[in-house]
């Protein structure tokens, strides 16, 4: 590996963490949707930053951009405070207004200058390894690489500081409030630093991209978890890991650095989706047909428990009085047979002592109302599960 | 609980609502309500939907910003008295699906007292655990939220206040989508906190069991109709005024 592939590598981990920390609680606060506003509408403050200081990594342009980023969240919140439209639409109006006026701004004065629409939206990371910061003469390393590392370290101390401030208010915004910790300054501080990240990302992955960097490792991360610092841990892991292997894609593909790391992204999150443990999609299917198993098994115990009479608990005739598909029918009667709750005398089902215990401790359950419990016996009956 | 050496019923007001009235959208939700709430009562504020009974507590509690009146929790400004007071807000006004577990929604009820930056430390955690265990609740600490029922998580709730160890309670509608037993057990310990000497104020929805579980009870219907002890006011006038001639119908709801 060159150095330049290194510093390459470096620097979209760095990005990808500093937006796996907001981007956590954009997507706990359901507000996926303001980052990819936010990283619109910066374009007409990078724009306006740029005229004045004429250097696309200059401090003050990030502060001009992170400007329009809260101003954005202000309209609309203001916009959808009048009720006259909900805040879908109203995100919907506010940033193609703002970046439209970006790139009116950039077409009537920028022509002549390094800042066309292209590089704000998808970014170059492959560039960025020449753009040295030089202190004193001596080359320090690429300069987007102090742009972001600085803006991940003030995020980082912020996230340290003011953890338990940003968890209560995100779960509960009323018991933040009634504390004394003001959900509007927390709320303002978080959207500050989604916005400083966005700008100080740009140069990387560009502007667009930068929402799937934002959203895609916390959203794969919220399904394999169920503890918000873990949630943390595991966005971070996921950003990384795109990070790197997007470039080897791009670089083996010879294609977009930036499009390679989303599409890592995508990727991941359609793995975890589908594999997840507990909330993936084939966790879900297999304990549903299990839960469905399982039901049809003591739908058949109450069905002999009540009938005594030997016709209706006759092998032949279980099918048409219990009007199941004969593949459902064996694997009620395998599963109850593997468990021992059920025994066969000349092709006439009974209960056995077990089955009959099972039984009549679920039927107490479902009249007493306490449905719930009844996963718990299973735990202590089942020796195979359904 | 350290704070049982105030008298019960001495006559002091707890909580003090002058003029307020709150409007969405300039629309009034609740038009000048004075309230006076005394001391150590386990209250019920009652009345039909939309009649302001959450917007009453939240804008006590500084939730919500009133367009005139003044709100006073013993005599001073509710933001220096804040300690002193514990919400319990509706369970549906949360999601549940937070990836947090039973004991850290309790740990909140620390933050108040802790104050901006500072962590919580051993000391939260154990009082905490012991909301938890008060409640019934010690065995799910370590459960995500989500796994919970209806009214364990009411239950979540209930310890996440009694964590706050305040002098007064607001609770919204508590009692929503619960069990009896749950119910049961929330009414408990509501009257234990009443014995120590703690004001209780409860958004409550089913008549039937005011006179059972409370001692005073507020009317409101966006004006306040009446309030006071249970046993002088809560009759038959009282409940036309509030309800409309058809409230009869609402307590069989």
């Amino acid at each position: 590996m060159s150095s330049a592939q290194i510093e390459i590598q470096l620097i979209a981990s760095v990005v990808a963490i500093a937006c796996a920390i907001p981007g956590t609680f954009l997507v706990l606060r359901k507000m996926a949707m303001i980052s990819d506003a936010i990283s619109h509408s910066i374009l007409p403050g990078i724009v306006i930053g740029f005229f004045i200081t004429q250097d696309l990594n200059s401090p003050l342009l990030i502060f001009l951009a992170a400007l329009t980023g809260i101003i954005t969240v202000v309209l609309v919140e203001y916009i959808q405070k009048t009720g006259l439209v909900k805040e879908d639409t109203a995100i919907g109006l506010v940033f193609p207004t703002l970046f439209s006026i970006g790139v009116i701004l950039i077409a009537k004065n920028a022509n002549d200058v390094h800042l066309d629409v292209d590089a704000v939206l998808l970014g170059e990371l492959a560039f960025a390894p020449f753009d040295r910061l030089l202190i004193a003469g001596a080359d320090v390393g690429p300069k987007a690489l102090w742009v972001i590392g600085s803006i991940l370290i003030i995020s980082v101390i912020l996230l340290i500081a003011f953890f338990k401030e940003l968890k209560v208010s995100t779960f509960d915004k009323g018991l933040a409030a009634s504390l004394g910790f003001s959900p509007a300054i927390i709320h303002y501080g978080l959207m500050g630093v989604s916005s400083i990240t966005t700008v100080g990302a740009f140069d990387a992955v560009g502007a667009i991209l930068v929402v799937a960097l934002m959203i895609a490792p916390a959203a794969t991360a919220y399904l394999l978890t169920t503890n918000l610092k873990h949630m943390l841990i595991y966005a971070i892991c996921f950003g990384v890991f795109s990070a790197i292997s997007g470039y080897w894609l791009a670089h083996s593909l010879d294609a977009s650095i930036a499009g390679s790391i989303t599409t890592m992204l995508g990727l991941l999150f359609l793995a975890v989706y589908l594999f997840a443990p507990t909330k993936g999609v084939i966790a879900v299917m297999y304990r549903e047909k299990q839960q469905r198993t399982e039901v049809s098994l003591l739908t058949f115990l109450l069905h002999l428990r009540n009938h005594t009479e030997e016709r209706e608990r006759h092998v032949n005739h279980l099918n048409e009085h219990i009007n199941w598909q004969k593949v459902r029918s064996k694997t009620v009667l395998d599963l109850a047979l593997k468990n021992n709750m059920i025994k066969f005398d000349k092709n006439i089902v009974s209960l056995t002592e077990k089955g009959n215990n099972f039984t009549s401790q679920a039927i107490d359950y479902i009249i007493t109302n306490e449905d719930s419990k009844i996963e718990h016996m299973k735990e202590d009956f089942f020796l195979f599960r359904g | 609980m350290d704070k049982k050496k105030i008298p019960v019923s001495a006559g002091r007001i707890a909580v003090k609502v002058d003029d307020l009235t709150v409007a969405y959208n300039y629309k009034p939700v609740l038009w000048d309500i004075d309230l006076e709430i005394p001391e150590g009562v386990l209250m019920a504020i009652v009345g039909p939907n939309g009649a302001g009974k959450s917007t009453l507590i939240k804008s006590i509690l500084g939730i919500l910003k009133p367009i005139a009146g003044s709100v006073s929790i013993y005599n001073q400004p509710y933001e220096k008295q804040r300690s002193l007071v514990a919400y319990v807000p509706q369970k549906g006004s949360v999601d549940w699906d937070f990836p947090t577990t039973a004991l850290d929604v309790v740990m909140m009820g620390t933050y108040g007292s802790l104050g901006w930056i500072k962590r919580p430390g051993q000391k939260e955690k154990k009082a905490a655990l012991e909301a938890l265990e008060k409640v019934g609740m010690l065995p799910f600490k370590g459960r995500q939220i989500s796994q919970l029922s209806g009214g364990q998580q009411q239950r979540i709730f209930l310890a996440r206040a009694l964590v706050q160890n305040a002098s007064i309670y607001f609770m919204d509608e508590p009692f929503q989508g619960v069990d009896a037993t749950t119910e049961i057990a929330i009414i408990n310990i509501l009257k234990e906190l009443r014995k120590a000497g703690k004001t209780v104020i409860v958004v409550h929805h089913d008549l039937q069991t005011v006179p059972e579980y409370f001692d005073w009870v507020t009317f409101l219907n966006v004006k306040k109709i009446a309030t006071g002890p249970v046993k002088d006011i809560f009759n038959d006038d009282n409940l036309t005024k509030t309800y409309g001639i058809n409230y009869k119908v609402s307590i069989q709801e």
